[in-house]
């Protein structure tokens, strides 16, 4: 209760602040658009612009690259963590392609399919497939071998060993790494969108740019800031603690 | 099935471990035999390799030389007519206890309700029927490595190999367990292998004592004991046998460390 109130207050203060610098300092809107203008844009953005077009549009891209990941990624971690030869060649070059930001592979993924939906789902998957592939490689290399022993004299092998120990024994670390391919999906995809054509939040916001709508601009940023916190933190935030807990990892409250 | 023929026949084993490219040689020239329905207990100090010869008898270890045969017949893989239960019980933890317990038979039937009413009567036998929907993270350390048995007799084995299983636990709990696992044997009539590096739960509970000691390990000694049970550990006989392993234990070429 107390803490609501502090947030609370915060918030208030906060545009209070922002209007008290708009007006006082007599910004010019496209700099610096006060509150009451971009509760504007998004209220009409939503209402009867193409905001909730856009952000579907957008949401289907990622999924599509991100789903295209995760099995690419699984199956790279597998190989990975079955074949040393490749993991000291090419898994070792994961960690470099890792430390590559995503509008960095723009311009290459333009030119190979053009300002399509395309270019922007091949930077998605480059994105988001590394950190699936290293935890499953992990997680894979991380299985106790007491437990793969314990299943086997139990009569489990072949299929069976797969699905019913070898698999739930890497799922919670496999959770970690799908929630931070999400995250890394989800930044790509802005970054892909500000340069294709097309319905999306990236475009909406390249669009504000073109038009000098800063109340646009700011609108779509805070639209990716609450879609991505709400999908990273709360949908795998949670999915992340529950398998924890049932996991026994975390103890039970 | 020849009853005199041994159940499990060690001939003259070997086991090397690859070690950097070098081969690290754990156990040398070793024979044996178990008996059905025997309750055998591997005795050697730690680092003699009795949980290699689990492993060798389960079958997800290969001897490097030597012949290891089950039923008169070679060991080729792990199978659940040797079920092996761990020092650290390596319940899995996505399952609560019903489902670990009945896991082995998942291997064999889809019969959900078979496999529950089994599990249950296993889970009833060492006395934890109350705790089948538990998770596995809400037991203590007995009460686990009790699920770690009743899960290893539940897949219906001929043999149970136990390594070390009640090394965790604190002394009363262990007290408790080896009564247990002796009424468990005494109900089930099965083979039990039974790893420990305490003369004195040894002496408690086997029909035979085989000694492994020294670097690589060796056979020292190969003895029975025909006391019946509960047996007191200040039994004339009990001392004989406790004093002839030390002996072989303390002998300068198969002490610990020695030999390099
Ligand atoms: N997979 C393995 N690879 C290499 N060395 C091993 C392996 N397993 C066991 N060893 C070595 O074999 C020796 C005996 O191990 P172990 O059978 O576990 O002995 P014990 O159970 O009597 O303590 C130890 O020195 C151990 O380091
Ligand atoms: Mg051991």
């Amino acid at each position: 209760m107390k803490l609501a109130l502090i947030r609370i207050g915060f918030y208030a203060i906060l545009f209070v602040v922002w209007y008290l610098i708009v007006k006082v300092g007599e910004i010019p809107n496209y700099i610096l658009p006060a509150p009451i203008d971009v509760f504007e844009s998004f209220y009409f953005g939503f209402l009867k612009g193409g905001y909730l077009i856009g952000i579907f549009s957008s949401l289907v891209r990622v999924l599509i690259g991100y789903f295209l990941a995760l099995i690419i990624g699984v199956v790279t971690g597998i190989l990975l963590a079955r074949y040393y030869l490749l993991d000291i060649t090419f898994g070792k070059s994961i960690l470099a392609l890792q430390s590559i930001p995503s509008v960095a592979w723009v311009p290459l993924a333009l030119l190979w399919f053009g300002i399509t939906d395309k270019a922007v789902i091949f930077i998605i998957i480059l994105e988001a497939v590394l950190p699936v592939a290293l935890s499953t490689k992990n997680a894979m290399k991380n299985i106790p071998l007491n437990l793969i022993r314990a299943a086997q004299t139990l009569g489990s092998k072949g299929l069976h060993l797969y699905q019913n120990v070898i698999l739930k024994a890497m799922i919670p670390e496999l959770v970690t790494g799908l929630r931070l391919s999400w995250a890394f999906a989800w930044r790509a995809l802005i970054a892909g969108e500000l340069f294709i054509s097309g319905a999306g939040i990236g475009q909406t916001l390249e669009l504000g740019r073109s038009l000098a709508d800063m109340a646009q601009v700011i609108s779509m940023i805070t639209t990716i800031g609450v879609i991505g916190f709400l999908t990273e933190n709360i949908f795998f935030g949670s999915i992340e603690k529950n398998v924890r807990l049932a996991w026994g990892l975390d103890a039970q409250k | 099935m020849d009853e005199l023929s041994p159940k499990i026949e060690f001939k003259n084993v070997s086991k090397s471990f690859d070690h950097n490219s070098n081969a690290e040689k754990i156990l040398e020239d070793i024979s044996f035999d178990i008996y059905a329905d025997e309750f055998v207990c591997i005795l050697g100090p730690s680092g003699s390799g009795k949980s290699t010869v689990l492993g060798l008898i389960a079958g997800f270890i290969k001897a490097t030389s030597g012949k290891i045969s089950f039923n008169s017949k070679p060991i080729k893989r792990p199978d659940s007519s040797r079920t092996l239960v761990f020092q650290d019980y390596a319940l899995f933890p996505w399952l609560n206890i019903i489902d670990n317990v009945g896991f082995g038979l998942t291997t064999k039937t889809k019969n959900k309700n078979e496999i529950r009413g089994k599990a249950l009567e296993y889970l009833n036998l060492v006395g934890l029927s109350a705790y089948k929907d538990h998770s596995i993270s809400q037991l203590s350390g007995g009460m686990k490595q009790r699920v770690a048995i009743a899960r290893a007799l539940c897949a219906e084995p001929e043999v149970l190999l136990l390594d070390e299983p009640f090394g965790a636990l604190d002394q009363q709990t262990r007290e408790n367990m080896q009564i247990e696992i002796l009424r468990l044997w005494g109900k089930s009539k099965k083979t039990v292998v039974f790893v420990t590096h305490s003369v004195d739960e040894a002496l408690k509970l086997a029909d035979r004592i085989i000694l492994i000691g020294g670097k690589p390990g060796k056979l020292l000694y190969n003895t029975n004991i025909s006391i019946s049970r509960p047996r007191d550990l200040k039994d004339s006989e009990l001392n004989k046998i406790r004093s002839q392993i030390i002996d072989r234990l303390a002998q300068p070429e198969f002490s610990m460390g020695s030999g390099i």
